[in-house]
């Protein structure tokens, strides 16, 4: 029942001896520079838990022994659900999964016009519809937003919308204690109960620190989601050479301390809180300041190095694949989301999220979804390796055929060619004539067609009627109170 | 000395990246007796605009760009306005900006970098930092009489305070007082016009532009007096 993905690589880009030297890097840092805490929701806890607290300079100091306690009792598997048990996902070791979206995204790429354009509720429900039906996307996040609502209630409309249209697991945003709350309340709904809820998962909270070493209002989030026993995702988001150093190790080092803070304030709100690590290492071209999604150092820095870190660790991670900082689905994207996937998915990194992205994580398109969705088969086609044994061999076969004959017929080659062979869904494979023919069609026009299919075939089992009552209520409850809030 | 010859070595100073060369050659052109006017239009300003050129040719990074602000920032702060401020001569500069990220959010890395480029540039910069309310914005720039406001949100669920600078203005009748620019990774021209501000800059570089064209600066002949 449960999707129990193949496992990745363990692909290493420095030594056991560099990792542990980041680790004591961190140690260091976290105990003697510390983290600003601009929250005394969340400095009470760490002051409650021992943490050296300096509430002038907003300042928390972690104590090594703190850090080693918290690890010490975080879980190394989490299972994260779907709302149909098909769609459970088993983050253990190096099992790999690709995940649609990232955040929500400010700008939408119109699948009829092409146009960069604010994206709707409705965007957003078709955005996750498809992403329900992309076999090779085993969770979700957002390749959209929901801009037609008030700008404070946007995650809560957002969250209703992909509760109803999808069964796979969720992993997403609830900035501030509100959302939070107002988004426990709708998947506690869903599942039944709270019990239920932490039992079986429907969702991750994606929570992000803010770079360097800083944690805010929006991050109560933490404790939130670790009170519940949800499994949270950390989100750190250092931009090299602007909030970190301007070297992959300076980089990963910041990210690796949010993280080992995060980890910990999680751990002293409730011992054994899933929490998922994320490495992060973002990089921007310094000529233009724009922060770089298809940078070869994100890949290396925030998801190999990321993922030995996890490993050391022994937390499940989270990181990338699919992404670009291509404006449309056109070679440099291609390019991108192959290096951006494969490697994560070589690293052995267990979320891969983001796929669906372009211009550096500001545009959602679907297009760029279904192509990410054919990338993803490829990737794991590579990543399942070889079988080399008597029967793949097939030592007897070839001396029965003999020099000069042909396997097309033969009982051996059905039995193995579908399965030893990816097969793309919408990647052309034509040769040139028949692809004349056939309209010279690229694959953004391709991809847009299966889009459309897509939208027009594909219904996920809707909720029961009176739980998407109830989501409606909550978010009008919440609304009141954020919309209040602001005056 | 010739004069020339000094203001050239603030020019150097700051093409250096050296803060305390910076120091130096400024003392040194003071000690001259240079009018500190001249030392910052010919010397320190002109070595910015250089880097800023350079920056926009995509020569130059912006970490140099901030990196040769801040000693000229710190050296106009403490050696230069103290002198300019006691001869009452007024300085010119292509306008005074007040900027920060907005209440709710403190995502301010790109707010910084705008910052930095329109000093770099040759604007006034009143750099109010992180989770600024929008009675702040306007205060602020009332005390300095500012010529625009500008303003930074990086999480969509903030941007309402960049709508309500405006309408903060607009209900004390003193719109016109000032420009209001915004910007910031959700930020569009079309959320600029719905809430009736003047300008939004998709980048620093778009923004020192748009800054510009505000103010009616010439886009031409920056670096004419080279």
């Amino acid at each position: 029942m449960t999707n129990r993905a193949i496992r990745g690589g363990v692909l290493r880009l420095i030594t056991d001896e560099e990792i542990e030297r980041i680790h004591t890097s961190s140690l260091e840092i976290l105990e003697q520079v510390g983290i600003q805490v601009k929250s005394s929701r969340i400095t009470r806890v760490f002051r409650d838990g021992g943490a050296e607290i300096d509430a002038d300079a907003e300042r928390v100091r972690i104590p090594e022994y703190l850090v080693r306690e918290a690890l010490s009792k975080t879980p190394s598997r989490i299972m994260l659900c779907g709302r149909s048990p098909r769609y459970d996902v088993c983050l253990e070791k190096n099992r790999i999964y690709f995940g649609m979206g990232g955040t929500p995204t400010p700008f939408i790429r119109d699948v009829e016009t092409g146009e960069f354009r604010r994206p709707t509720k409705k965007d957003f429900a078709d955005a996750t519809r498809l992403g329900d039906a992309l076999p090779n996307m085993s969770f979700l996040m957002a390749i959209s937003g929901v801009f037609d609502v008030p700008y404070q209630t946007e995650y809560l409309h957002e969250y209703e919308v992909m509760f109803s249209n999808t069964e796979k697991p969720i992993i997403y945003p609830a900035p501030g204690s509100v959302a939070a709350k107002g988004v426990l309340e709708m998947a506690t709904a869903i599942s039944g109960g709270m019990d239920e809820l932490r039992r079986r998962p429907i969702l991750s909270l994606y929570v992000e620190t803010v770079s360097p070493l800083v944690m805010f209002g929006p991050d109560e989030t933490f404790i939130d989601g670790a009170e519940a026993g949800i499994p949270i995702t950390l989100g750190p988001g250092p931009i090299m050479g602007a909030a970190a150093p301007g070297t992959i190790a300076g980089t990963v080092l910041v990210a690796n301390c949010e993280n080992l803070a995060a980890m910990t304030l999680t751990q002293l709100v409730k011992k054994g809180a899933p929490i998922i690590y994320t490495c992060g290492c973002s990089t921007m071209d310094p000529r233009t300041c724009r922060v770089l999604y298809g940078a070869p150092e994100l890949t290396m820095g925030g998801a190999v190095i990321g993922a030995q870190l996890a490993r050391y660790y022994g937390l499940p991670c989270f990181g990338w694949a699919g992404v670009t900082d291509s404006k449309v689905p056109d070679a440099q994207a291609g390019a991108e989301v192959m290096m951006t996937s494969l490697l994560n998915a070589l690293a052995g990194i267990n979320l891969m999220h983001d796929c669906g992205y372009l211009a550096s994580g500001s545009v959602g398109s679907m297009e760029m979804a279904v192509i990410c969705d054919d990338i993803a088969g490829m990737v794991s086609r590579i990543v399942r390796g070889v079988d080399i044994n008597d029967e793949t061999l097939a030592v007897d076969l070839i001396r029965s055929i003999g020099p000069g004959g042909n396997f097309l017929g033969e009982k051996h080659t059905l039995e193995f060619i579908g399965r030893e062979i990816f097969l793309p869904k919408i990647l052309d494979r034509t040769d040139h004539i028949t692809w004349e023919r056939r309209g010279r069609k690229d694959i953004g026009q391709i991809a847009r067609e299966r889009v459309k299919q897509i939208l027009k075939e594909h219904n996920p089992q809707p909720l029961p009627k009176d739980v998407q009552e109830k989501l409606s209520l909550i978010v009008k409850k919440c609304e009141k109170e954020l919309v209040a809030a602001e005056k | 000395m010739a004069t020339s010859a000094v203001l050239d070595e603030v020019v150097d100073a700051v093409l250096s990246f050296d803060s305390k060369r910076v120091t130096e050659a400024t003392r040194k052109a003071l000690a001259q007796g240079i009018d500190p006017v001249k030392i910052i239009e010919e010397g320190l300003a002109k070595g910015l605009r250089i880097i800023g050129k350079k920056f926009e040719d995509g020569e130059l990074f912006i970490m140099h760009l901030i990196a040769a602000a801040q000693p000229v920032q710190k050296v106009t702060a403490e050696l230069l306005q103290p002198e300019i401020s006691k001869s009452k001569v007024s300085r010119k500069v292509l306008g005074k900006v007040v900027i920060g990220t907005v209440a709710g959010d403190i995502h301010d890395i790109g707010k910084n970098i705008v910052a930095a480029m329109l000093l770099a540039m040759g604007f006034e910069v009143y750099d109010l930092g992180k989770d600024v309310a929008a009675e702040v914005f306007i205060k602020r720039a009332s005390e300095v009489s500012a010529d625009i406001i500008a303003s930074s949100a990086l999480l969509s669920t903030t941007l309402p305070v960049q709508h309500e600078i405006v309408e903060t203005l607009v209900k004390r009748g003193i719109r016109d007082s000032f420009k209001v620019m915004v910007g910031g990774a959700p930020v569009t021209e079309d959320w600029a016009n719905e809430i009736g501000a003047d300008g939004y800059g998709v980048d620093s570089v778009d923004a020192v532009r748009v800054a510009k064209r505000l103010l009616r600066v010439a886009e031409q002949g920056e670096l004419d007096d080279e």
